[in-house]
């Protein structure tokens, strides 16, 4: 077979004796994880892994376009997963960061907002190099109108290609992927960031604000490489690209979500046990 | 099913090089317990060239996985591999002597789980995918844990987290300024995770050549170290990190040249074109 033919043929279906041992596999970590911490280990695992999930879930929504985008032959932002999920996911975990001072919600829904800021900027951006540096417009191939604004795609469609350009629903797509995925990337940093602010102390034999530098630059870093493990994940969930909500790919989230969350246990049970050991 | 876009043709076998990459990795990781034993730090570039070999390893494994066509791009592969080596080795760096051991066992764990779930629940049926990932997991770990007995000298949990210093005549424990509190560890996580990508995504094609991008590889690893070693001025003596840098220097500039001499050969033909000629004289 050609290089050309031989495209990812990872389907849309479910393996459900995979999903099922996934769900075993989460309930043995998160069992493991109440055995070493009850109380405050458990609780910062649970708040991970819901923010994996977030991030997991947020990825799906983000218009990915990879090298057809950059050609102009699919729509989307014309880079893979990985790089726009730690661009739009480190804003929102800079800039929740920010706000660690002020409480879980606050810090939460400012991070959401990072990461859709970040990502509104690259989708205007984006469009702005489509339509005036490389003259074309903006339409998607996967659907016959915009579900958002009606209007209709085929007319704009090039032949031979898949769309190109960020149709509405792709912006709107990448702005809630931006959201979820900074406050999901927030709350894995603030969950791991109060665990170790109140373990390292008597674990290290200092006072809380010698090793403040410490306990933020580990919990920055898991929180970072959780993203990046999720984000990965998710990417490999639909092959590289997606146009945004209005994609068929869409429709496999739920595949994600169990993988984000075993994979989000496992990861988060590892850095609870750094300060549970 | 995913059909195999590239053949490996020749070269090295795969897996010898897993495990030539293990070995020296891990070999040269312990050789930096030559500091405790000496009392020095001299022996801190050891972990750049575990760094360099761990990452020989990587990128070949990454061209394993990536010669089926995930469709996620070649960079995905190596931040997957940091993010969940790095979690395996800041655990295993609590286990003192162990803890390169600790580290590799670890990250086969994680990196094993992620592999079952990419395959089986994310439904990609690759057939390289888990060991791949398995593999690149210890990668991970190893060259995080390379970089920071290369800055620090050392990769115990408690020499990480803290460096001495003399303020006024006083013994004084600084927290910030380490190779966590200070957030050197960003920026070894990012130098090895571009290293480990950028030489597959740079050969792959009809004309990729084991030999060219392994020796690609070592040139971004030693560039990675002379970073590095730039940074492990602020940790350790002066003395000891002029011995990294200029290791890493010439590791470089070897590894560069020998990379310049390969292309060269790969080159349909290589012709030293000049500037264009100015003789129309308008």
């Amino acid at each position: 077979m050609s290089a050309v033919a031989a495209k990812p043929q990872a389907g849309g279906a479910m393996n459900p004796t995979a999903m099922a041992v996934g769900v075993v596999l989460l309930i043995i970590i998160l069992g493991a994880c109440w055995v070493v911490s009850p109380n405050l280990g458990l609780m910062a695992l649970i708040g991970i892994i819901i923010g994996g999930v977030l991030i997991g879930f947020g990825t799906h929504f983000v218009p990915v376009g990879g090298a057809p985008a950059a050609m102009g032959q699919a729509p989307g932002i014309a880079t893979g997963v990985a790089m726009l999920a730690a661009g739009a996911g480190l804003a929102g975990l800079f800039g929740g960061a920010w706000a660690a001072e002020q409480g879980m919600v606050v810090a939460v829904v400012t991070g959401g907002i990072g990461g859709g800021l970040m990502m509104a900027i690259t989708c205007l951006m984006v469009n702005f190099v489509y339509v005036f540096g490389m003259g074309i417009p903006a339409a998607s191939g996967k659907v016959l109108h915009d579900p958002i604004t009606g209007d209709s795609q085929a007319e704009y469609k090039s032949q031979g290609t898949e769309g190109h350009g960020l149709p509405f629903v792709s912006f709107v797509g990448g702005v809630i992927g931006g959201i979820l995925g900074g406050a999901g990337g927030t709350l894995i940093y603030l969950e791991l960031l109060g665990l170790y602010e109140a373990t390292f102390p008597t674990m290290m034999n200092a006072t809380a604000a010698q090793v403040l530098p410490v306990a933020v630059s580990v919990a920055g870093m898991f929180a970072v490489a959780l993203f990046l493990v999720n984000a990965v994940l998710t990417a490999y969930n639909i092959t590289g690209t997606i146009e945004g909500p209005h994609d068929p790919k869409f429709k496999r989230w739920p595949r994600a979500i169990v993988a984000s969350a075993v994979a989000s246990a496992l990861c988060g049970f590892v850095a609870i046990l750094i300060v549970a050991m | 099913m995913s059909v195999k876009v590239e053949v490996i043709e020749g070269g090295v076998p795969h897996n010898k090089i897993m495990i030539a990459g293990l070995v020296s990795t891990l070999v040269c990781i312990y050789l930096t317990y030559l500091n405790a034993f000496t009392n020095t730090e001299m022996f801190s570039f050891f972990g750049g060239l575990a760094v360099v070999s761990a990452l020989i390893w990587g990128s070949h494994t990454i061209k394993v996985l990536c010669s089926y066509g995930i469709g996620t791009g070649v960079p995905s592969a190596g931040m997957i591999a940091f993010g969940s080596g790095v979690i395996a080795m800041l655990l295993a760096t609590k286990f003192g002597m162990l803890a390169p051991i600790v580290a590799l066992v670890l990250a086969a764990v994680i990196g094993f789980i992620l592999g079952y779930v990419s395959n089986n629940i994310l439904n990609m049926k690759i057939p390289a995918m888990v060991q791949a990932l398995t593999e690149m997991a210890v990668v991970g770990a190893l060259t995080v844990m390379g970089f920071a007995a290369l800055i620090t000298g050392g990769f115990s949990f408690v020499g990480l987290t803290t460096s001495k210093a003399v303020f006024m005549g006083l013994p004084m424990t600084s927290y910030g300024n380490s190779f966590l509190g200070g957030g050197l560890i960003a920026v070894a996580f990012l130098l090895g995770a571009i290293a480990i990508q950028h030489p597959f995504n740079a050969c792959l094609g009809p004309g990729w050549k084991q030999d060219r991008m392994l020796m690609l590889t070592a040139e971004c690893g030693f560039l990675s170290m002379i970073v590095a070693a730039v940074m492990s001025f602020a940790l350790i003596s002066a003395g000891s990190a002029i011995i990294s840098l200029i290791i890493a220097l010439i590791g470089w500039f070897y590894t560069y040249s020998q990379y310049f001499v390969l292309s060269k050969r790969d080159a349909a033909a290589w012709l030293d074109s000049k500037p264009i000629p100015d003789t129309e004289g308008h």
